[in-house]
């Protein structure tokens, strides 16, 4: 197990270290100069040359990248190139706000789509189980931005129950944390109602049945720990997907996380900014890959780890 | 186990960030402490800022020489009076006394020589140093007189020091902190000036807080106790924010809420016209656009009050003439009316009998409704036989694409706008039309060439005489209407939402919100 663990964490290096590559190289393939976006329309050419000698951004592109690199390796992300602040200060300071999001998002998504989902598939076939899966249709479907907007528009503006922007309480959390979770919860209940329906299938579970047991338990303590194991790698998945693609709901919730900063950046070309971040999210997602996997030997003893 | 484990783990997990240390308060209390919504985050609060997110945080805490006020005029500030020399070659600045920095050092002489040579130095490199570039001395005449020394007469320079990039910091403790370019870090982030409002706090990507300065020298003194500027970039949500409480001012609330605000009664929309100018300008010197009778035939063959009144909702001002009024020099010249007949007529006259096919460069997101404006624009051309192929951009691309020298360039129209922030003709008229201004070198994005368009900006340059001078100017826009190297638009108004409780607000031409004689009380 441990050993398993040191070879999946020393994998992970190569993988960083070509995300490192691939986001360097492509931040400077994207068209528009950040030192002219920061000195403005009315800038001229040679401030505009000045804020490039003054950035590095005049060195070839290689020698920026040893730079770069050689700052990664000690933890130095560099200066954003916007505002001058540590990229690793500004993720420090974000990051955690996102991963309260996307947490709370992600259990909005479990609580609401692993029942939904055993609920669609005990009941398959009747009228519970259509109205569960419209609603995962819709919940597929729905654009984040607009059900974010909605519920401000009731619970904010209407209702007065919840503010509508900011991240400072939890009451704060709730409004961002169920348009985060829904769209996910979709996603989650549809993947537990197949591999219910197929778990409910199996001869173990005849078995089960068989020997007199209460069909309550041979649905949640049978059925579901084996129905999980699909059902814990989408949810893995949509964590890292909500780590990184929190975007819209940062921006319509003003919540300042690191996928607010990642669009800034873009929009700004602020590269540090842009390298940083994706490394933060690829990193997240090695990290969250790797418990997932770990995960599988808990839910099935049949696994295990050499 | 297992079944319950990964929930648990989740819990705790969000218990655990939730105890991370919180940052700022809950809602800020009401009553005392103004918050304004806008869409933007600051960059940097010293000599090197760049924009309009700056320049609005700044005007509070840091002061100008002279100040520009909404209907136009500029007024003394920290500055008592100026008096130019007879050849126009000096200016003597006499200031006003008794002021204090935030940090108790006095503001006199030494501390706006300490800052106009700072801000003057190349080696410094700060973006806007062209305000003061024909300043070539900074001389010390008595503890509150000041002595410039220009290289040649240069009667905008006032107009320039109204500029808020241009605001007295204090001498102490930027030597205290040290100004790096190109953002003047660390000092851009806590910066120290004589206004009414001192820094307390900024949070990066959320949040800008004053506190108020109770030795303030005005006669208006302060009565928020803080101010906050809030970055909320969504439009929508912005509008939203608004409408709960959450915030009091809304700045630019994008058009189509404007009639849904308009019925709640717990809020007010405000129009201010901008002194920006949003345009399309040719190629000028790229076939053949080099005809003016071609770029006469496309303003007539656009619709510019259809545009302002159905895409803009009313909130613009059709252009007539290439600045805006509110600026010192401006003077209405004309517009060209809608007339698809003498659109084509003068097409066929420079050859071009069956229309002609190009693609207009345009940003989005940048200007209001800039896409909706561009389309609208290719459609109306159409029915004038020109076949216009849109191509968008991305404002970071954009400004690169546009910002090439004449030779390489590769656009033929393009939509921009100019803000005349310093309030002057001569910022708004000579960094875009006179030729010594072409990129690289200047402004001009699109090379436009007249002589005698050259020769009248470079004369009102040094009129002192204002009558003359907007005379002056007069003549050279006269000029540039008819040589239309533009397809000239509409100027923009700013539309900003705020609850009734606001009062004394002045949101100015220059697209700043500018809250320090503002008060909050019982809805009005």
């Amino acid at each position: 197990m441990f050993q398993y663990l040191l070879k999946r964490l020393c994998l992970a290096i190569p993988v960083l270290f070509g995300v490192s590559i691939v986001v360097f190289g492509i931040v400077r393939f994207i068209p528009g100069d950040p030192a002219q976006i920061m000195a403005g329309q009315a800038a001229t050419q040679e401030a505009v040359r000045d804020i490039r000698e003054a950035l590095g951004l005049d060195r070839p592109v290689p020698v920026q990248y040893a730079y770069f690199l050689g700052g990664a390796v000690r933890g130095d992300l560099g200066k954003s190139i916007y505002n001058g602040a540590p990229v690793r200060e500004e993720l420090g300071q974000r990051f955690p706000r996102t991963l309260r999001l996307a947490l709370s998002g992600i259990l909005v998504s479990c609580l609401v789509g692993i029942p939904v989902g055993i609920l669609s598939a005990v009941r398959h076939s009747t009228w519970i189980d259509s109205s569960a899966m419209i609603f995962a249709l819709v919940g597929v479907s729905m654009p984040l931005f607009w059900l974010g907007l909605n519920l401000i528009l009731i619970f904010a503006v209407r209702l007065q129950w919840l503010p509508a922007i900011g991240y400072e309480t939890p009451q704060h959390l709730i409004l961002p944390a169920i348009t985060l979770g829904l769209g996910s919860a979709a996603l989650v209940a549809r993947m537990t109602r197949s591999a219910m329906l197929e778990v409910l299938r199996q001869d173990y579970v005849r078995t089960a049945r068989a020997k007199g047991a209460a069909e309550r338990r041979v649905v949640n303590y049978h059925a579901l720990r084996n129905a999980l194991i699909p059902v814990v790698t989408v949810v893995g998945l949509q964590l890292g997907n909500l780590l990184s693609g929190a975007v819209l709901t940062e921006s319509v919730f003003a919540w300042p996380g690191v996928g607010r900063l990642l669009v800034e950046g873009v929009l700004t070309r602020d590269y540090p900014i842009i390298q940083g971040s994706i490394l933060l999210v690829a990193t997240s997602f090695v990290v969250l890959n790797l418990a997932v996997d770990l995960l599988y030997a808990f839910l099935d003893p049949r696994i295990r780890y050499e | 186990m297992p079944r319950r484990f990964a929930p648990i783990l989740l819990v705790a997990l969000l218990i655990a960030t939730m105890g991370l240390p919180q940052q700022g308060q809950a809602q800020a209390p009401a009553g005392g402490t103004l918050i304004i919504g806008r869409g933007a985050d600051s960059v940097t609060l010293s000599f090197y800022a760049t924009a309009a997110p700056d320049s609005e945080v700044l005007a509070h805490i840091a002061e100008t020489l002279f100040r520009l006020t909404p209907d136009g005029k500029i007024v003394p500030n920290l500055a008592e009076a100026a008096q130019l020399s007879n050849d126009g070659r000096q200016v003597t600045v006499r200031l006003r006394r008794g002021i204090q920095f935030h940090d108790g050092t006095p503001f006199n002489a030494e501390a706006v020589k300490w800052n106009l040579d700072f801000f003057r130095n190349p080696d410094n490199r700060i973006t806007y140093r062209f305000l003061v570039s024909e300043v070539t001395d900074v001389a010390v005449v008595d503890p509150f007189t000041v002595r410039l020394t220009l290289a040649r007469p240069f009667v905008p320079l006032i107009a320039h020091f109204t500029h808020d990039f241009m605001a007295m910091h204090s001498p102490t403790a930027m030597q205290r902190a040290g100004l790096r370019p190109p953002l003047g870090e660390p000092y851009g982030r806590s910066p120290v000036g004589t206004g009414p409002y001192r820094f307390k706090e900024w949070i990066r990507g959320d949040r800008v807080v004053l506190e108020r300065n109770p030795n303030y020298w005005g006669a208006e003194k302060p009565t928020l106790e803080q101010i906050v500027w809030r970055s909320i970039p969504d439009d929508g949500a912005r509008t939203l924010a608004l409408e709960s409480g959450q915030i009091h001012v809304a700045v630019r609330v994008p058009p189509r809420e404007t009639t849904r605000l308009a019925l709640n009664r717990a809020l007010r929309v405000d129009r201010t016209s901008s002194l920006r100018t949003i345009y399309m300008a040719f190629h000028a010197q790229k076939r053949p656009y080099t005809d003016p009778r071609v770029r006469q035939a496309f303003n007539y063959a656009v619709n510019k009050r259809a545009i302002v009144q159905t895409i803009l909702g009313g909130a613009g001002r059709v252009s007539d003439a290439p600045i805006t009024p509110g600026i010192v020099g401006y003077s209405p010249i004309m517009t060209y009316q809608y007339d698809v007949a003498k659109a084509k007529s003068l097409l066929a006259e420079a050859g071009f009998p069956n229309g002609l096919n190009l693609t207009i460069h345009h940003p989005t997101g940048r200007y209001v409704q800039d896409a909706q404006i561009a389309a609208a624009v290719q459609a109306q051309l159409r029915e004038a036989g020109i076949n216009a192929r849109l191509a968008t951009m991305e404002w970071g691309t954009y400004l690169q694409f546009t910002g090439r020298g004449p030779e390489q360039s590769e656009v033929e129209l393009f939509m921009l706008g100019w803000g005349t922030v310093t309030g002057d003709a001569d910022y708004g008229l000579y960094s875009l039309f006179h030729s010594s201004q072409w990129q690289p070198a200047g402004n001009s994005r699109f090379f436009y060439k007249n002589p005698q368009v050259d020769t009248l900006l470079e004369q009102a340059r040094s009129i002192t005489d204002p009558g003359r001078r907007t005379a002056t100017y007069k003549q050279a826009m006269d000029i540039i209407m008819k040589d239309a190297p533009w397809l000239f638009l509409h100027s923009e108004s700013q539309v900003t939402g705020m609850r009734r409780e606001v009062s004394g607000l002045i949101v100015h031409p220059t697209e700043r919100i500018l809250a320090y004689n503002a008060k909050l009380g019982p809805a009005r």
